[in-house]
């Protein structure tokens, strides 16, 4: 059974969490992501599960760590400033391989930045989420819904891969109330922990050694097999949404609350007969690299890259795949300030008629 | 039909309950809403804002830059977003607290000492609720029957008389809207 109800996209993401099977959440407070361990620090004793406001961002991350360790499916969530304070436990986590969620509610930057909303830690969340060289899927939902649905399937991914999962939204989708529908709580028994957890529920005898460091052999064995993944990730997982490109002359490609405002800018554009279409990452990790490159570039013109955040970070991304076909272009507000609907129609306007560059 | 409406003034004055209360009616009668909530780092007193949109059909942007219905609580947000507002656009002010709102474009603009009217019923508090009232009445946005049935969703854990309060505020406000009810 579904149900519906109007909840915060954090909101809708602690209470997904809680049904997808989460049972810990370690975090430190931080704006703008409160509501979710505010949410999650009276309905994880509901059912069963614990929460911890721990000392810091550091010691949180380390107990989601001892945590997912035991089977357990845990998480914790911050925004950008905290995010940092956590790379070094995530990249332990990614080690370590254990699955884990992680949720970042972005705001302006870099440093203690602002914070208001902004979409500026795409390249940490891509790139380099802690030292390493590893990589987390990258969910990166534009409605409470779709943070919803994907964070339900978190933990399916991470426990399939052994690696954590990040869910990556700005502050105004993360604060924005709208309607969702909640799927149903999984009901996961000790039959359902992973084989290789430190648990001795069930019976179970001790199941051996979970450890962030190796041995030089071990360690290149592990660093391949990462390689592995993430190459598999792009065959497989990538989710992306493709809105009227097939006759599109320009394309934009936005993520999250960029493409909804986006969107509302290319649907009163088609109206006055311009041809605009969107790709819309919604893995921004991997990246949906063969729809931007196998556009056909006999008809598109150009490629308008917008983000709530100056510079746009993805615009790498997307010109490794464009190739020099087509120029790029680029629209964002930052720092906090907000996108809004009518200062992207007229960007994308202005760069249609030829009027920017 | 997509319909826009901006809430502001400081913290305190039932702003944020007041665009969620509008937003939640609209669900239940059916329509879509989005609700975003944006204030500053203060814990109380700070400026205080929220943006409300209303559809019939799913919301695809949640971030006009305009709005059609802009309601002020006081002088600081009126000099704020007054700007915001679209032509032929409604203009709903807290007359306790906004001094002069300028006529301009082909905008209505309803003045109204809320804070006033809301003490005469009992409490201040329920400024918001009577201002809330007018808008619906003005509008017809979300149906009397169903804001009523927010409120008592709203107020059913307190004491009755809260609710009571509550209802002769919407009450109130809707006799002062309708007569703008295009």
């Amino acid at each position: 059974m579904s149900e519906k109800r109007f909840m915060k996209g954090n909101e809708a993401i602690a209470e997904a969490a809680v049904r997808a099977g989460c049972r810990f959440f370690a975090g430190y407070p931080i704006t703008p992501q409160n509501e979710i361990p505010e949410y999650l620090s009276w309905r994880l004793p509901e059912v069963g599960g614990a929460f911890v406001q721990g000392e810091s961002e550091i010691a949180s991350v380390n107990m989601v760590y001892g945590a997912a360790a035991m089977g357990t499916r845990a998480m914790t969530s911050s925004s950008g400033p905290g995010i940092s304070l956590k790379a070094e436990g995530i990249s332990y986590l990614a080690s370590a391989m254990l699955p884990a969620l992680i949720v970042n509610i972005s705001r302006g930057g870099p440093g203690l930045g602002s914070i208001q909303p902004a979409q500026s830690d795409y390249l940490q969340a891509t790139k380099a989420l802690g030292h390493g060289g590893f990589h987390a899927m990258v969910f990166a939902p534009n409605s409470a819904q779709e943070a919803v649905d994907l964070v339900y399937e978190a933990w399916e991914y991470a426990e399939r891969d052994r690696n954590p999962v990040m869910v990556l939204m700005d502050g105004c989708l993360g604060n924005i109330m709208e309607e969702v529908e909640l799927p149903p709580m999984k009901k996961l028994t000790d039959e359902d922990l992973p084989e290789w957890s430190l648990t001795r529920r069930n019976g179970r005898d001790y199941q051996g050694n979970i450890t962030p460091i190796y041995t030089e052999p071990i360690l290149e064995g592990i660093n391949t097999m990462a390689g592995e993944m993430y190459k598999a990730w792009e065959e497989e997982d990538v989710k992306a949404e493709s809105f009227l490109v097939d006759d599109a002359e320009y394309v934009v490609v936005a993520y999250g609350i960029a493409s909804r405002v986006a969107k509302e800018a290319i649907m009163a554009l088609r109206e006055e007969g311009f041809k605009v279409g969107m790709i819309r990452p919604i893995t921004v990790f991997p990246y949906p690299k063969k729809l931007i490159h196998d556009l056909d570039y006999s008809r598109v013109k150009g490629i308008i890259d917008i983000e709530m955040t100056i510079p746009a970070q993805m615009r790498e991304d997307i010109e490794l795949q464009v190739a020099e076909r087509c120029p790029v272009y680029e629209y964002g507000r930052s720092g906090g300030c907000l996108l809004d609907d009518e200062g992207v129609y007229d960007a994308i306007k202005a760069i249609v008629t030829g009027g920017a560059d | 039909m997509k319909t826009s409406f901006v809430f502001s003034g400081s913290g305190g004055q039932g702003i944020m309950s007041a665009g969620i209360t509008l937003a939640q009616t609209a669900m239940r009668m059916g329509k879509h809403a989005t609700y975003l909530p944006e204030y500053g780092p203060e814990q109380r007193g700070g400026s205080a804002k929220c943006t409300v949109v209303i559809s019939d059909d799913p919301i695809v942007s949640p971030l006009p830059r305009r709005c059609d219905n802009l309601i002020v609580m006081n002088n600081l947000a009126y000099n704020k977003f007054e700007e915001d507002l679209k032509p032929d656009g409604l203009l709903l002010c807290n007359a306790s607290l906004v001094s002069e709102p300028r006529q301009r474009d082909n905008i209505t603009v309803i003045s109204a000492a809320v804070d006033d009217l809301a003490e005469e019923l009992g409490n201040a508090k329920a400024a918001n609720i009577v201002l809330l009232g007018i808008l619906i009445g003005a509008t017809g946005i979300v149906s009397e029957e169903a804001f009523l049935q927010s409120l008592e969703d709203k107020f059913k854990a307190k004491t009755p008389g809260i609710l009571q309060l509550n209802v002769a505020a919407l009450k109130k406000g809707i006799s002062i809207g309708k007569p703008y009810r295009a």
